[in-house]
């Protein structure tokens, strides 16, 4: 089952209007905080390139990046396509709609307004809760109306069966609940020394192992089975996976702080859980890769299959670099070194954005009503995203196996540095490879919107049947 | 499982999962223990670590508002050497004041745990001004919002936020204590007494290391006029004279390659000279000669007799008694003052060789801020040789080797006695 039976007898339920300005908004901020990294990562080989103007330096915009990417280009993308993907897993139409207008001009007020309070110089100094506490009080207030939603959504819905999705987009809201206020309320002002380190290890990697991680499984749940036309290959072990994600994630983050004056044995149930996060990722894997069996034949002309299993594949190599370099022995090595840069570029990008792209694929033509207006470009996208990005994150992480091997061969530091000029600079080409694919995949989706030619079945799917119903 | 009471079920095994992870890994360590506020100094004392200034953290909110803390790490780990290349390994109590922490997660620049005292106000002022006036290879940002305006010599005025800055990054480290009397000697190594002649050409290969490490200071021709000299003060050693102030020679000789490879390891304390420690040692070896390719003094001279230093008499009261007899005969409060603070009546008239200020030492601060070195036998050395260039002379000829070391113990009773480094008995 991916799609409610009972759908199919009530008719429309999805408010396109809604769904449709969430994901313009997103495909919009998709497009802005990739660039804003392309243009900042210009400066490692040019460091006087908008160098001279306090609001365009290093330290202001590479957390508008950062932040920019995970609130706006993932989160604005994923929230419009939960907005499709709930009312057809529970039958019923989102509680309170009207609100999520609200919340939409509240999330792009609280993006806009967290970027300018980083340029403006009022960022907390805490990574990846960067925004002034003033920006922060739109998104929570959003995020706040949108958990409602959905929460209230999912208990009153007419579909018995909790798809899968359904699970990760409820943990994902609810953690989320939690996580903001821990780190950017309490973190800032009241803990200090290195415990104020260890909570703040705590809060980051709950951003994306409690945030992105299951809303972006959420959405491949979702979109990868009506993309290869295959009901889910199993639930239980979609199930397995979420359980063990929801059990191991919470205490990686102090992975982040290894050889710190952390208390030692807080890093060691990090590094451990680390390790156990294979689990998940192994059986969300297996779970995908089984959903395309006999059918890969869907790779070839839908688009929407294309971005899953590419962010699969990343997603696979991603996570297996995170938890071997949650390793003391490795992490000796790549810690502090653009490694590390090379993982959360790998998840983040290469995983979860790329599948928030997937599902504009699927959606967009749905809720505008028009066919996809260019295959070619569509197509330019994939194979410039797959290639710029693997160059991207392969780069990244040979540089960091460099420059740590470097650092461990007491070789003089600012020598370190000049030699990951190269390397910098093939990143910033792959940057530009990327941008340009998101460039396309932005004009392809804008004139897709005026495109008079109609999509044959807006705002319509067959439900799946077959999937063993545990 | 598909009745719906698997929903508040997920929510609440979410909430508890998330719950009992913040307890055990966030809130267990913080409120389950008592919040450490000392720290082991390097001399195995447990001492208390200082509060921020309100200077210091005003320059800790312009960090965190720069985002320096993207590119610069705050914490010194106990492996792959790490405590060679900054210092001393991070403590827990080191961190105590510190909300929101800046531990950072990448080294794109150079970690600052140990910041503070590596070199002085003036440098950091420079660099903030124009990292790459200074560091020709840097990728650090300008900041020259920080600055406003010039002043008379034609030296970028700092603004209130940055010199709330650099007091800041004085400041960090500094928690443990006078370590860098110790890390100074373990990195320079055992190459410390060196004698000449371990390479006597290398000029090419050190052309290259001085044009990308020396020549923002010491200029391109070795005047001692590069880019950055309007910042500084005292200024840059000017190399086309062949003088140099720490040497193991007698006054007016030129100093052995031992000395300027020693100056080069281990910086000069209080000014901008940073300790090049991370160089290779055959990179030392070669800027040397090249430093010395400036002037022909090098060509035509040798270096005078080694100094020798005696083993230190006992440290006692007498002694110091003594040394102040001494102090007050030899004049010395003439230019540092009776209290040692170094502000005796002629001390703002001085001038070096060069017509340029310099300031007597303020021997209040102790060893570690000495510029010869943090061992009693650096000041021994000093009063024998001289610091060539300025106006402080060589006691050779006036003192003999016991008033000497009760001077050197008079003087080290103005300051903290653990700035010092007591060497234990060597050979």
């Amino acid at each position: 089952m991916v799609v409610s039976q009972s759908y199919e007898e009530s008719g429309p339920i999805v408010n396109v209007d809604l769904v449709k300005q969430w994901l313009f908004w997103g495909i919009i901020w998709t497009m802005i905080f990739p660039l804003v990294g392309l243009l900042v990562s210009i400066k490692f080989n040019y460091p006087d390139w908008l160098g001279t103007t306090s609001w365009l330096t290093w330290g202001r915009l590479r957390p508008m990046h950062v932040n920019g990417v995970i609130l706006g280009s993932f989160s604005t993308t994923f929230f419009g396509l939960v907005l499709y993907m709930i009312p057809k897993l529970t039958g019923i139409r989102m509680v309170g709609e009207r609100m999520g207008y609200w919340a939409l001009w509240l999330w792009n007020l609280g993006v806009v307004l967290g970027s300018y309070s980083l340029m403006a110089g009022y960022q907390k100094g805490v990574e990846v809760g960067d925004y002034a506490q003033w920006a922060d009080v739109p998104l929570f207030i959003a995020f706040f109306i949108l958990t409602y939603m959905v929460v209230a959504t999912i208990i009153r819905r007419k579909e018995k069966l909790l798809y899968i999705s359904l699970y990760y987009v409820a943990g994902a809201m609810v953690w989320t609940a939690i996580n903001f206020p821990l780190g950017n309320l309490l973190l800032p002002y009241k803990v200090p020394g290195v415990n104020n380190a260890a909570l703040h290890g705590l809060y980051i990697h709950y951003i994306v192992g409690l945030w992105i991680t299951p809303a972006g499984l959420a959405l491949i749940y979702f979109f990868l089975p009506l993309a290869a036309k295959n009901p889910l290959y199993s639930h239980k072990l979609s199930l397995v996976g979420f359980w063990s994600l929801a059990f191991f994630y919470p205490f990686v983050g102090i992975h982040h702080y290894l050889y710190s004056p952390i208390p030692n044995w807080t890093q060691t149930i990090a590094i451990v859980t680390s390790m156990m996060l294979i689990v998940p990722v192994w059986t969300v894997t297996q779970n995908f890769f089984g959903t395309m069996m006999g059918n890969w034949k869907s790779l070839q002309d839908s688009f929407v299959a294309k971005f899953c299993i590419m962010g699969a594949i990343f997603y696979l190599i991603g996570c297996f670099q995170g938890s071997t370099e949650a390793l003391r022995g490795m992490q000796q090595l790549t810690h502090f070194t653009d490694f590390v840069i090379a993982h959360s570029h790998l998840t983040v990008f290469g995983t979860f954005v790329v599948w928030t792209m997937a599902g504009v694929y699927y959606v967009w033509p749905r809720v505008t009503g028009h066919a996809l207006w260019s295959k070619t470009l569509a197509t330019w996208h994939f194979w410039l995203i797959a290639i710029s990005f693997s160059v991207m994150a392969g780069v990244l992480a040979l540089m960091g196996l460099v420059q740590g091997t470097e650092w461990a061969n007491s070789v003089e530091f600012v020598d370190t540095v000049v030699a990951m000029k190269p390397y910098w600079f093939i990143r910033t080409l792959s940057g530009l490879g990327m941008d340009i694919g998101i460039f396309l995949f932005m004009v392809n989706m804008f004139m897709t919107a005026r495109e008079p030619s109609p999509f044959p079945e807006r705002d319509r799917e067959k439900a799946l049947e077959g999937a063993p119903a545990d | 499982m598909q009745s719906k009471r698997i929903d508040s079920f997920i929510m609440v095994m979410a909430v508890v999962f998330m719950g009992g992870a913040v307890f055990v890994m966030g809130l267990l360590p913080w409120l389950g223990r008592e919040h450490v506020m000392t720290v082991t100094t390097m001399d195995g004392k447990v001492v208390q670590a200082k509060p921020y200034t309100a200077l210091e953290a005003r320059g800790r909110q312009v960090y965190i508002r720069e985002g320096c803390w993207y590119c610069h790490s705050q914490y010194v780990r106990p492996v792959t050497g790490e405590d060679r290349r900054w210092g001393p390994v991070s403590q827990e109590g080191e961190y105590a004041f510190d909300v929101p922490h800046m531990f950072g997660t990448r080294r794109i620049g150079p970690d600052l745990t140990r910041e503070g005292g590596r070199v002085s106000d003036d440098w950091h002022f420079a660099h903030h001004f124009n990292p790459r006036m200074v560091v020709p290879d840097s990728i650090m940002p300008r900041f020259p919002w920080l600055y406003n305006g010039v002043d008379a010599n034609g030296r970028p005025k700092p603004t209130d936020d940055a010199v709330a800055l650099v007091a800041y990054l004085q400041k960090l480290g500094t928690n443990l204590g006078p370590w860098r009397k110790n890390f100074l000697y373990v990195s320079a190594g055992s190459s410390i007494p060196f004698i000449p002649g371990a390479i006597s050409d290398g000029i090419e290969e050190g052309k290259k290391v001085y044009v990308r490490r020396c020549i923002g200071c010491h200029g391109a021709t070795g005047d001692g006029q590069g880019p950055v000299a309007v910042f500084l003060s005292p200024k840059p050693r000017e190399f086309k004279d062949g003088i140099f102030k720490f040497r193991s020679t007698p006054s007016g000789s030129i100093p052995t390659d031992g000395d300027l490879y020693r100056t080069i390891t281990m910086g000069v304390r209080g000014t901008a000279m940073p300790p090049w420690h991370e160089l290779t040692e055959e990179d030392r070896w070669f800027v040397v000669q090249y430093v010395k390719s400036f002037s022909d003094r090098f060509k035509y001279e040798m270096p005078g007799d080694l100094i020798v230093i005696p083993a230190e008499p006992t440290n006692d009261a007498a002694s110091v008694a003594r040394g102040k007899v001494v102090y007050e005969q030899m004049k010395c409060a003439e230019c540092h003052g009776v209290d040692g603070k170094g502000d005796g009546p002629s001390a703002s008239t001085l001038r070096d060789n060069w017509g340029n200020v310099i300031l007597p030492r303020d021997f209040t601060k102790g060893g570690t801020e000495m510029k010869s070195g943090p061992a009693p036998q650096d000041l021994y050395k000093a009063f024998s040789t001289g610091l060539d260039g300025t106006p402080m002379p060589s006691y050779s000829d006036f003192l003999n080797p016991d008033q000497r070391w009760d001077l050197v113990h008079y003087v080290m009773s103005f300051g903290p006695a653990d700035t010092y480094l007591i060497l234990t008995k060597r050979e």
